[in-house]
């Protein structure tokens, strides 16, 4: 007899719907995802599965449960706190210090230029340079990073993947040179190159050759780095740049079968490097949702291996490191975001992470300082210490909703697999842009339910507080840094064997034009001191470099908002403007310098647009001369900058030099949006910037004050 | 005029705002541009008009970055008059174009210009002639004009051009019942893009395609139709585009045909403005005197029938 026609839940029911005044079939409420959760779950809610299978045990097929048997309760999660910024000096100190206060395991983040392979004397990076990460040039860069850190001990976790040759290639020499053989390195390279195209955009090289590195780095770790794990396969950024955990969940999955076949395809059998895969996640505010998806992910991915014909048990297990959102957090009522960043921990350990990094509650401001780091890894020794979750191995199993939720997940992200796949796998479905646009789409629909009111988020839609704390932030000179770096590189370029180095990067040119595995001529380059752009530059000359076409989506805003007062009065301006000046309002949405955020000025525009704007949308990585050109040409009313990695200060004032330099009399305006800290505002306001919109910003509210500021701009005529 | 000089003296900004005041719908600013064609037609420059036409996604974009760039990498000045397709009916547009036109958006002989077609006819918005007058004042070498072909369109977009050339993608011989003879009269180039990768024998076998089904159609008199492959990502084939170009220039020239048909097309805008402007004076009178709907209820009540009805309205209308 099962629990439905049974009297128990007859009556259940009835109260239920007697104390709600809800049928009970209606009272569901839809996620992101489109599932649809019921007030309750009972027995019945664990049949007819296909993916999960009850009873199943932790470290055992298809680890559900978890990769290990003993889980917390052995050892728990590594404590991992990303982090880098400024010079490889400052950044040594900060890892030290860390290292000292309970930090488990290193994770290097590398300032902008770096990802995207420049030296920071390139021209092109000038505002870039050690503001958003740490900048490394040399080896001897990278050294220092290490300094009094044994690489033998230390586990290192590295962002990297547009320059990830170069940059894995330090790291073995700079071990090397400490006396550490790169057998013993362990730690993890990102090296996940297919979810930069869709969301991170630090890519260099167009897909496929791009592919070709991945899978050269994959085949050399293999079978010389027993220890370092070849590649994180990443869904974090997609959740970030607004996916669900559907489709964060599939495509990370996608892109893992993806780089499983192009390691294949250099001859290695599967064994040879699967257990090596390791992968991240994000953990965002839906608590039971982040749960399920991190049992769903081990469940579907065991499944996967197998059919790949993975015969090692290693081989079929998941682990991961987790990340809590950092989208979540707010600008507005900053200390917020602690209460948040725990929940979402808890999330991350309720669903078996292996490491997990906690953000800072200035993640919307600015890169930690040291107090808002403390916070952020105080929040894990808490959770490590004092509540208990270590004692029992996934101690939600048999929950009735977390196993359906579990079961939903999986299917719900096999569907999107199997569509991928006979699309011909993501290195095609990234080229034609289609996970992008759908993670774009998805995002819009999360700033629409924000704008809208019908999501809460404390502090910033509803319970604003009146008082608005004001907080420390880390401030980082970036043109100390910047001539830093260039004095650096400048005694290396003279006290190295110039000759060498030519030769070396030429030997690495040519062994970009055959099969050749390319971190080894690579190794070779750094050792004699060529640095990451001059090894970047030689294999652009054989690869190019790669530009994004960009796609838009359009109408997913408005459509939030048929029948809106607030949107309707937004409209009727831009009519009441079309009819006065003979054209609709026109601005240009830009990103300029080496900053990928893309999510915001992408979101500004979509919806920009579906109020009634043309806007012109650049691509990313323009100058501010080729912005100030693009604006002219175009005759735009307004250019609205996003900008999210710090660079707003150099970028800004180039931007209206730029303006000037084309047209003396130029009367187009200049907004700012994205991560600008309370203490930047004035010196934006005397660059004659019009108006400032920071994070949290209603786009309808933001798109009345652009065209009113137009108006008023045009009536001073 | 004081904007004339500027846009002779090849002045950006100045170029861009006689842009914006040709398209403009304010009465006001479309007075102000007549005068400023008047004077600008006056002081022609030499550019040659080119035409890009083609479904959307074929490449277009990607196509002019590339082709583009070797043009200027040969010193040509280069106007781009890109016609956005992607309005909406109630919305804004997003002007995406110059997201595939990075590189040759940064070279200072460039000039591009987006504009949204707001589902105008053809795609072809109201202003791009006048458009391409202004960059042939200001002195560019060549005027590409990038419109999407659907409908009528390419009859439109031709005939703002000297060329007109049509890119089609592999694989789209099916599609060649759909050419019917009225495309083949309009376009001189038929490019197929995508010749790269694994679409390179699609590419090809549409190409032959193309080259049988249109020396079909061949009039007797008639060049040859060329029909180029190329790959805008790779940049292959650019070489050929502008021989090409320049042979059919050439050979226009020297046949008269150039002029000609400047002179045939200056005919077909003067119609086609005569056209729109009776267009709008009877639109005007006949909701001014309201006679559609006295004679509708007439016609429903079987008073008269519909064309009885028609013949009237028409009569009363033209009588003044
Ligand atoms: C999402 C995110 C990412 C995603 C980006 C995905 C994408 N495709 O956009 C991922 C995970 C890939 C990412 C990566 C990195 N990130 Co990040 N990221 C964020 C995060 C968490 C949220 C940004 C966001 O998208 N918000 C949602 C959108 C809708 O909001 P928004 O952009 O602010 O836009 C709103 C307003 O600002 C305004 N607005 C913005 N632009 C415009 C324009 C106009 C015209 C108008 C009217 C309004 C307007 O309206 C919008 C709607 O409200 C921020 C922290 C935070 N909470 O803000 C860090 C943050 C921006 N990242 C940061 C860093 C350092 C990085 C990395 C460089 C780290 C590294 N070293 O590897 C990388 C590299 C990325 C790159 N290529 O540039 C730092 C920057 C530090 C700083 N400024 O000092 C931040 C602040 C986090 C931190 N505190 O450390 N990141
Ligand atoms: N393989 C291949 N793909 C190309 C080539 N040219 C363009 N593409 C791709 O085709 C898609 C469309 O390119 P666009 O240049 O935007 O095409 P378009 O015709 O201008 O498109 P609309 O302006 O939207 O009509 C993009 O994904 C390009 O990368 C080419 O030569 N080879
Ligand atoms: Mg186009």
């Amino acid at each position: 007899m099962t629990n439905k026609s049974n009297n128990g839940f007859n009556t259940w029911q009835k109260s239920f719907e007697k104390e709600t005044k809800k049928n009970f079939s209606d009272a569901k409420s839809e996620t992101d995802e489109g599932i649809d959760i019921k007030p309750v779950y009972t027995k019945d809610d664990l049949e007819n599965f296909s993916f999960v299978q009850n009873n199943s045990l932790p470290g055992q097929w298809p680890y559900t449960r978890g990769p290990k048997a003993s889980m917390y309760t052995n050892r728990p999660w590594t404590i991992r706190q990303y982090a880098g910024f400024s010079t490889a000096e400052e950044s040594n100190e900060f890892y030290k210090k860390n290292l000292e206060s309970g930090q488990k395991g290193l994770s290097v983040a590398f300032d902008l230029p770096t990802h995207r392979g420049y030296d920071s004397d390139d021209d092109l990076v000038m505002g870039d340079v050690g503001k958003a990460g740490v900048a490394i040039d040399t080896v001897e860069d990278m050294k220092i990073l290490f300094n009094n850190i044994p690489l033998d001990q230390m586990s290192v976790s590295m962002t990297m993947n547009g320059a990830v040759l170069p940059i894995l290639a330090s790291f073995i020499v700079a071990g090397e040179e400490q006396g550490v053989d790169r057998s013993l390195l362990s730690g993890t390279i990102q090296n996940d190159i297919l979810k930069e195209f869709m969301v991170r955009n630090t890519y260099i090289y167009p897909p496929e050759p791009s592919m070709k590195i991945v899978a050269d780095i994959i085949e050399f770790t293999s079978k010389e780095m027993p220890k370092f794990n070849s590649i994180s396969i990443s869904g974090y950024h997609m959740q970030e740049a607004g996916a669900d955990n559907v489709l964060e969940l599939a495509y990370t999955l996608a892109d893992g079968m993806e780089y499983v076949r192009a390691a294949m395809s250099k001859g290695l059998d599967v064994d040879d490097f699967a257990p090596r895969l390791s992968f991240f996640f994000a953990i965002g505010t839906d608590f039971f949702m982040e749960i399920a998806k991190l049992r769903a992910a081990r469940t579907l991915w065991a499944k996967i291996m197998k059919d790949f014909g993975a015969k090692n048990e290693r081989s079929l297990i998941l682990r991961t490191h987790c990340q809590t959102s950092g989208v979540s957090l707010t600008e507005k009522d900053p200390y917020n975001n602690i209460i948040r960043t725990s929940y979402e921990a808890m999330s991350a350990i309720l669903g078996g992470t292996q490491s997990l990094h906690t953000n800072s509650f200035d993640e919307a401001i600015a890169l930690p300082t040291d107090e808002s780091a403390r916070i952020a890894r105080n929040t894990q020794l808490i959770l490590q210490n004092e509540t208990g979750v270590t004692k029992t191995v996934d101690p939600l199993a048999g929950s009735y909703f977390i196993e359906n939720l579990t079961e939903e997940l999986s299917k719900k992200a096999w569907d999107i697999i199997k569509e991928i796949e006979e699309l011909g796998g993501m290195t095609k479905a990234v080229k034609a842009g289609i996970p992008k646009l759908k993670i774009e789409e998805s995002a819009t629909k999360k700033q629409a339910k924000v704008d809208s009111g019908s999501r809460v988020v404390v502090g910033v839609n509803k319970y604003k507080n009146p008082k608005e704390p004001s907080v420390d932030v880390r401030v980082i000179d970036n043109n100390r840094v910047r001539d830093d770096q260039i004095k650096k590189i400048q005694v290396i370029k003279e006290s190295r064997d110039t000759k060498a180095v030519e030769k070396a990067l030429t030997n690495l040119t040519n062994a970009a034009k055959d099969e050749t595995n390319l971190l080894i001529p690579c190794i070779e380059a750094i050792k004699l001191r060529a640095t990451v752009g001059e090894v970047s530059k030689a294999l652009e000359q054989v690869y190019g470099r790669h530009f994004a076409k960009s796609l838009s989506v359009s109408g997913v805003y408005g459509k939030h908002f048929e029948g809106d007062k607030e949107f309707m009065k937004v409209e009727n301006k831009i009519r009441e403007f079309e009819n006065v000046n003979g054209r609709r309002p026109r601005v240009l949405v830009v990103k300029m310098g080496q900053d990928g955020h893309d999510r915001g000025a992408k979101i500004v525009a979509t919806s920009f647009a579906d109020m009634g704007f043309d806007v012109d949308m650049g691509p990313l990585f323009q100058s501010p001369k080729d912005v100030a050109k693009d604006a002219i040409e175009n005759d735009v009313h307004a250019i609205g900058v996003s900008t999210l990695a710090a660079g707003h200060k150099t970028l800004v004032p180039e931007l209206m030099r730029g303006l000037k330099e084309i047209d003396p009399n130029s009367k187009i305006i200049v907004f700012v949006g994205g991560i600008i800290p309370e203490q930047d505002y004035e010196f934006l306001y005397k660059n004659n910037v019009s108006a400032i919109f920071g994070p949290g910003s209603n786009i309808i509210e933001s798109a009345e004050k652009v065209i009113d500021l137009i108006s008023d701009n045009l009536s001073k005529e | 005029m004081e904007l004339v000089d500027k846009i002779i003296k090849g002045e950006r900004a100045s170029i861009a705002k006689a842009i914006t005041l040709v398209e403009s719908s304010k009465d006001a600013d479309q007075q102000i541009s007549r005068q400023l064609i008047s004077e600008l037609i006056k002081k022609p420059g030499e550019s040659i008009r080119v035409g890009f036409s083609g479904p959307p996604g074929v490449g277009k974009s990607t196509f002019i970055e590339s082709f583009g760039s070797y043009l200027v990498s040969q010193n040509y000045k280069l106007g781009i008059l890109a016609i956005d397709p992607s309005s909406q009916i109630t919305g804004g547009s997003i002007l995406g174009d110059k997201t595939r036109m990075v590189e040759i958006s940064k070279n200072p002989n460039t000039f591009i210009r987006s504009t949204p077609s707001r589902g105008s006819l053809g795609g072809i918005s109201m202003g791009t002639r006048e458009a391409s007058i202004i960059l042939d004042a200001a002195g560019y070498d060549f005027i590409f004009i990038e419109t999407v072909g659907v409908g009528q369109s390419e009859i439109v977009a031709s005939n703002l051009v000297d060329i007109f050339t049509l890119i089609v993608g592999p694989g789209s011989g099916d599609e060649l019942q759909g050419i019917k003879k009225g495309i083949t009269e309009y376009a001189d180039i038929f490019i197929v893009n995508k010749n790269d990768g694994e679409l390179k024998i699609e590419a090809s076998k549409t190409a032959a395609d193309y080259k049988s089904a249109l020396s079909y159609y061949k009039k007797l008199d008639e060049l040859e139709k060329q029909v180029l492959l190329v790959s805008a990502i790779e940049q292959t084939g650019m070489e050929n585009v502008i021989k090409t170009i320049n042979q059919i220039i050439d050979q226009n020239k020297l046949k008269g045909i150039f002029d000609e048909r400047r002179a045939d097309q200056l005919e077909y805008w003067i119609e086609e403005e005569v056209k729109n402007i009776i267009a709008s004076d009877i639109t005007k009178r006949l909701t001014s005197k309201g006679n559609i709907p006295k004679y509708s209820e007439k016609v429903m009540k079987n008073e008269m029938s519909m064309y009885e009805a028609v013949e009237r309205i028409t009569k009363d209308t033209l009588k003044q």
